[in-house]
Parts: structure tokens; sequence; C-alpha cells
């Protein structure tokens, strides 16, 4: 439950969540062009689960079985709120902001 | 869906539809009040009935039924008020109530018969 | 009411949001506010400062000074100060039925405390479980109303079939019933587990209040014997009626805290100066989220131990998890914030839905509105903007009044709810949209002029940096807010017209 386990929560979750976003027509063509192809967008949903499962094992084993879903539930809304914000305020943001999340949640995972 | 146009959003879709047919009339507004009526004592009978009687009758020391039975309490009301509101009819919504508040009624009145309330399970 | 399940679910989200939507936006964000009670504690004691004190040495304190003052008390509870509370606490009953009382003191003196008198986080604590009225009044009405938000938070997730298509979806640009409307799903629907949760748990830590029929049928309504068994609390000695000499204190809490790791949180004397007298101590809770404090009574007299809390079995293991969950004691500053954020999504989701309501039954252009819409918007910006209002002005109050004032922790929650009444009344006269900008405006200054008054009246320098913060952020989403609000009720032509520009922009 320390500030950098919670950061690499949040960075996970958002990587994840960016992806799962992207797979969608809607959000793609808006952020990105065009909609995206079906393996691209099967790929983005697997990156996506996969980005959120990852996010749940990391607030596991940082924070154990007691307070890891709670962090991991709470990292999920925080995450989904910046992204909202982003797509409808800045949807250019998204792309760069989801690759920058991973070398963070590297940092973060040093630390924690 | 009959309304998928309507992109799921209830206000738009649902109060527009509602905007189509008159709703006031006295019929209405009783069947409405009923309704309430039902979902607010209805629903707390049945909920305070299923713990009275789940705290006597769960197979676990009386702490751990009375605790479990609480719990449990709030989403059985939750459950019932659904049920109030999502039944056909105010008769069907009644009826559905009617019978559980008999039934653990009776269940409590066999378990407090039965058991001696006050000895430790 | 209508055919088809999902009609009449959204009908009963409709209405049951409605109905409760002012009452629990006040819950909700009184609750928010009290994720960080101890620090709006400390900021309103400016005349505190926080440090580490010797906990046994604050008990005999705190236990020398209820000698004093409440001899024939029943109980005596000394709360050890902690060092972000910086004071010693002391409760007493006079018999078991009455009020508890309480008092303040000083970590140094055990004298009551000179800092200023004010109830401190502990009023918005207070409000949001009984609404400052008559405890059970209070908290009936809350419980009724989180009941009903409950059913509203059920019927909200069948009424809303797109939530995974529309997860990420706000749609600004469309028309301000859209906007709203994806404002409002997704604040609901992001934090959705932390709505769920917080209703819940926030019924069943109330629940025996609501829901006592369990201890009625199996213990007969005997409710103390109940928390006994269930290993929430040591059994009660009775009195003998006749006096004993009491151990002294501190070696009593050395035995304890030589088996138990967790710091001392409480020490608690039930009838003082009794042959039978208990001294139980308390401390603080392990690392997990039950809310289960380790506790070992003494008897008083020949200092033998009476009792160690057992261990809970699973229900109510589960049981005062949901309480821990509820009120986050565990959750560190990083967690924290996160919960602090669900809550204020919560207020959000509240506040965005009763707006809808409004919105959504907005006359056509020249028609006048009805009395119910009337009603609904005085309501609307009188509680969301009305009680941000009477919180800024209650902090202001909490600088500005003398110190030396009687009845000052009184007259700070006059204030709150003086300034509160006055936001809701005053918005009456106005035209409706403007109301919301000109209301939204004056919650904007308020919160900002809270650092500036403190660091005018008080001498702290950056001591409260992040209450700085967090003031100056209210005051912003507050200000971005109404401007919206005001932009989207009324004004529809130049709403539309807005979001004409911003497409042929796009």
């Amino acid at each position: 439950m320390t500030p950098s386990s919670v950061a690499l929560n949040l960075a996970l979750s958002f990587a994840g969540l960016a992806a799962l976003c992207l797979a969608m027509d809607r959000h793609h063509r808006a952020i990105l062009s065009g909609a995206p192809s079906r393996l691209r967008a099967q790929a983005l949903r697997w990156t996506g689960w996969a980005g959120i499962l990852a996010s749940f094992a990391a607030a596991v084993v940082t924070s154990d079985w007691n307070f890891g879903p709670v962090q991991w539930l709470g990292s999920l809304t925080g995450a989904a709120l910046l992204l909202v914000g982003l797509v409808s305020y800045r949807p250019g943001w998204i792309r760069p902001a989801a690759f920058l999340a991973l070398p963070l949640a590297a940092a973060a995972a040093l630390l924690a | 869906m009959p309304d998928d146009s309507s992109r799921g959003d209830f206000p738009k879709g649902e109060l527009a539809k509602r905007d189509a047919r008159p709703r006031s009339g006295a019929r209405y507004r009783a069947a409405v009040a009923g309704r309430v009526v039902l979902a607010i004592f209805g629903s707390y009978a049945v909920a305070a009935l299923a713990t009275a009687l789940l705290s006597l009758i769960l197979p676990m020391v009386r702490s751990e039924a009375v605790a479990t039975a609480t719990l449990l309490s709030f989403a059985i009301l939750a459950g019932a008020v659904i049920w109030v509101f999502a039944a056909r009819t105010l008769a069907q919504a009644a009826l559905g109530l009617g019978l559980p508040i008999a039934l653990l009624a009776g269940g409590l009145w066999l378990a407090l018969s039965v058991l001696t309330p006050g000895a430790p399970a | 009411m209508r055919n088809g399940f999902r009609q009449s679910m959204a009908w009963l989200h409709t209405w049951a949001g409605l109905v409760t939507g002012w009452v629990m936006f006040a819950v909700f964000v009184s609750g928010t506010a009290t994720y960080y009670r101890t620090d709006i504690s400390l900021w309103m004691r400016p005349e505190l400062h926080a440090g580490a004190v010797d906990p046994v040495q604050a008990a005999e304190r705190g236990v020398a000074y209820l000698k004093e003052r409440a001899p024939k008390a029943v109980s005596w509870f000394v709360s050890v100060p902690q060092e972000d509370r910086p004071v010693i606490g002391v409760y007493w009953l006079d018999t078991l039925e009455s009020p508890i009382s309480q008092a303040m003191l000083d970590v140094e003196t055990g004298a009551p405390t000179t800092a200023r008198a004010t109830q401190g986080g502990d009023f918005l604590y207070r409000f949001h479980y009984q609404l400052q009225m008559m405890p059970l009044v209070g908290r009936w009405i809350v419980g009724l109303c989180a009941m009903v938000l409950l059913v509203a938070l059920i019927s909200g997730i069948v009424t809303h079939r797109r939530i995974f298509a529309d997860f990420f979806t706000f749609r600004r640009d469309r028309s301000a019933q859209r906007g709203w409307l994806d404002a409002h799903n997704v604040t609901g629907v992001l934090a959705l587990p932390f709505h769920l949760m917080i209703t819940y748990t926030g019924i069943v830590t109330l629940g025996f209040m609501f829901m006592p029929w369990g201890i009625t049928t199996a213990y007969k309504g005997d409710g103390m014997t109940f928390y006994v068994e269930g290993a929430q609390s040591p059994s009660w000695r009775p009195a003998a009626g006749r006096a004993g000499a009491a151990q002294p204190l501190a070696p009593l809490i050395a035995r304890a805290q030589a088996e138990v790791s967790e710091p001392l949180e409480m020490v608690i004397v039930h009838n003082p100066g009794d042959a039978n007298a208990t001294v139980v101590v308390v401390f603080e809770e392990p690392k997990g989220l039950a809310h289960h404090h380790p506790q070992i009574a003494f008897d008083a007299v020949s200092g033998a131990v009476v009792e160690r809390l057992p261990a809970m079995k699973p229900a109510a293991h589960v049981f005062t998890s949901f309480l821990g969950l509820h009120e986050a004691h565990f959750a560190g500053p990083a967690l924290r914030v996160l919960f602090f954020l669900c809550g204020l999504m919560g207020s959000a989701t509240i506040a965005t839905g009763l707006v809808l309501w409004s919105v959504a039954r907005q006359p056509k252009r020249g028609a006048a509105p009805g009395f119910g819409l009337r009603l609904v918007q005085g309501l609307n910006i009188g509680t969301i903007l009305g009680l941000p209002i009477g919180i800024a002005a209650f902090f202001l109050a909490n600088r500005l009044l003398p110190v030396a004032l009687d009845h000052r922790a009184t007259w700070e929650g006059a204030v709150f709810f003086g300034a509160w009444l006055l936001a809701a009344l005053l918005p009456l006269a106005r035209p409706h949209p403007r109301a919301w900008r000109e209301m939204g405006l004056l919650a904007a200054s308020l919160f900002l002029a809270v650092p500036v008054v403190s660091a005018i009246t008080t001498h702290r320098g950056f001591d409260f940096l992040w209450f700085d913060a967090a003031m100056v952020g209210l005051a912003a989403v507050l200000g971005f807010g109404a401007h919206k609000v005001s932009g989207y009720t009324g004004a529809r032509p130049a709403a539309a017209a807005q979001s004409q520009n911003k497409l042929a922009r796009a």
C-alpha cells in the first residue's frame, strides 16, 4: 500500500484500459484514425486485459490479499477517470501516455 | 430490443415514451402509492422476518448466525424492493411479498417454539 | 411502473434517485471529507502542533482528570494522543443510559486544552451519519435514504444497458442532456465498485439499529451478550457496590503492551472506584481490513487479567471488515487519495443525476417551468452549491470567530447551517441559470478565501500546504461545474450554438 505500489497499479491499469479503449471502434476512430482491423482490435483487447490482470497481480504481490483487491479496484477507477478525461479533452495524448505508463510502471515496480 | 434506437439512454428513450402516454389520473397515482407503501413496509417485513429466522436456524454459533443474517438482510431488503417495482401488477407484487412473509412468519413461530431462544447454541 | 423489467427499473431509478438525492449528496460530501477527518481537526486547532508523546503518561493524565471531573461515572474512556491528534480525549458516561460527555486535554499539562473550542473534523463526521439531528432521527433518515440509494444503484445498473460499450464515453459536444447523462454514467460506472461497497457497508455500519431482529430472537434483545460472544467487546463486570483501591495504571498498561505489538489507542475504566472496577487496555487495529481492536481487560483492584479479546469467527470477521472498508482507516496516503476521489465521484454521480432530472424536464422555450421543476431546481442548487458554501463558511468561521467566544463550537455549527440556508434561499430570487453561475462563483471564492484568511489569522507557515491545495482544488471544481450547469440548463440556444461551433471546428 506504499505510494509506489499504488503508482505501479495506476500505471498498469491506465495502460490496460487505454488498450481496451482503443480496441473499440468509436474510440479508435476518434483517437487514431479509421476503425481497427479485426486482428488489431483483438490484439489490443488481449493487451488490455493482460494489463488489467498484471495490475491485479501487482496489487496482490505488493499489498497482499487483504488490501490488494481494494487497491486494484481503486486504481482502476482512478486510471479510468484520467483516461475518460483524456478521451474527451486531449485524445492525442492517450497513445503517448499509455506508452509512457509502461516505463513508469517499471520504475514504480523497482521502488515498490 | 424494441427501442435499441434510443441507444440505451433511459431518460431520452423512456421519458419520451412516458411522455407519450398520459400517466396522471387517480388510478395511476394510487397504484404508485400502493407500491411505495408495499416497498417500504412489505420489504422491511420480509427482511426483518428473514433476519429473525436465520439468526435462529443457521447452523453456526448464534453470534455468527446473527452476524450472517444481519449482513444478508439488506440484500434481501433491496431484492424485495426491486421485486415490488418489477412485478407486472400491484396484486402480483403484494402476493410476491405476502407469500414469503407468511412462510417466514410460520417458520419463525416454529423455530421460536421448538428452540429455546437465549440458550447458547 | 412501465411494462417490461428495464422500463420499471428506469422509473424506479429516476424516482428513487430523485427523492433521496439531496440527502445522499450531503451524506456523500461529508463522508468524503471525513476521509481527512484528522487532518481537518488538526487544521481547525492551529494552536496544536503534531508530535510524538508518551502514550502511557497521557493515559494516566486522562484518568487523573476524570477522577476529579467525573468520580461517579460508570465508565471512563481515555484516548491517547496520536501523531496527527495531539490531544488527550476523555469521555465518560454518568449512567449507562446517559449521553456521552467529553473533554479535550492538553498533552503536557493534562488540563483542558487552551486550543480554540471546535468540533473539528468530527462535525462533518457526525453530520455524515446523523445530519447533526437527534441521533435516532438523523440515523434513520440517513439509513432510509441509503437503502433507497442501494435500490437506485441496482436499478441504475439494470437501466444502463450499455455499461461496457459506453465505458469510456463522455460526449460533451452533443446536447446538454446527453452531456449530463454521460457525466452521470461515467462517474457512476467507473466508481461502481466503490458506490456499491460504500452504500452497503454504510448501511451495515448502523445495521443493528436498522435490523435488530436477529439479536431480538437469538439473544432476547441482549445486545451486550451478542458483542461479547462475537469477540467484539470484553464482557461487562457489574459493580460490587463497595469501594476498592485501584492498582496504579502504568504497570497494567505495560503488561498489556508486552502482549500486543500494536500501539496503544485507548484506556477504559468501568465502574471506577468500585471493588469490581475493570481496566480495559485497547490497541490500534492490526494490519488488516477488519475493524477489530485487540483488547485486554484487567481487574483494577487485583491487577489480574480477566479477559483477552479472542480472535473473531468468520462472519464477525466479515462484518467488521465491512465496517473497516467503509471507514478505510487502513488506507495509507496514496490509497486514501483514491478513496477520496471515489467519494467525489459518488457525489458527482448524485449531483449530475439530480441536474439531469431537471434538464430532461426543461420546458420548451417560452413556457414557464411548473412547480415541481422549480422545486427540484431550487433544491438542486441549494444542496449542490449550498452545502459546499456551508462547509467553506464553517472553515472560515473557525478562523474568524473570536477564540474566547462562549459556545464557540456551537457557533461554528450555526455558521455552517446559516450559510447553507442562506445559500439555498438566495438563488430562489434569481433567474435559474444565472443563479448557478453566481452561487458557483460565490462557493469558489469562499474556498479560495479559506487559505488566505488562514494565513492572515494564524502563524503556521506552510504547515497546511495540502489543506490549502485541497481548498484551491475544490474552488476550481465548483467554479467549473457551476459554469457548465449555467451554460446548459437555461441558455439552451446558446449551448446549442456553442456545440455547433465545436462541431464546425472539429
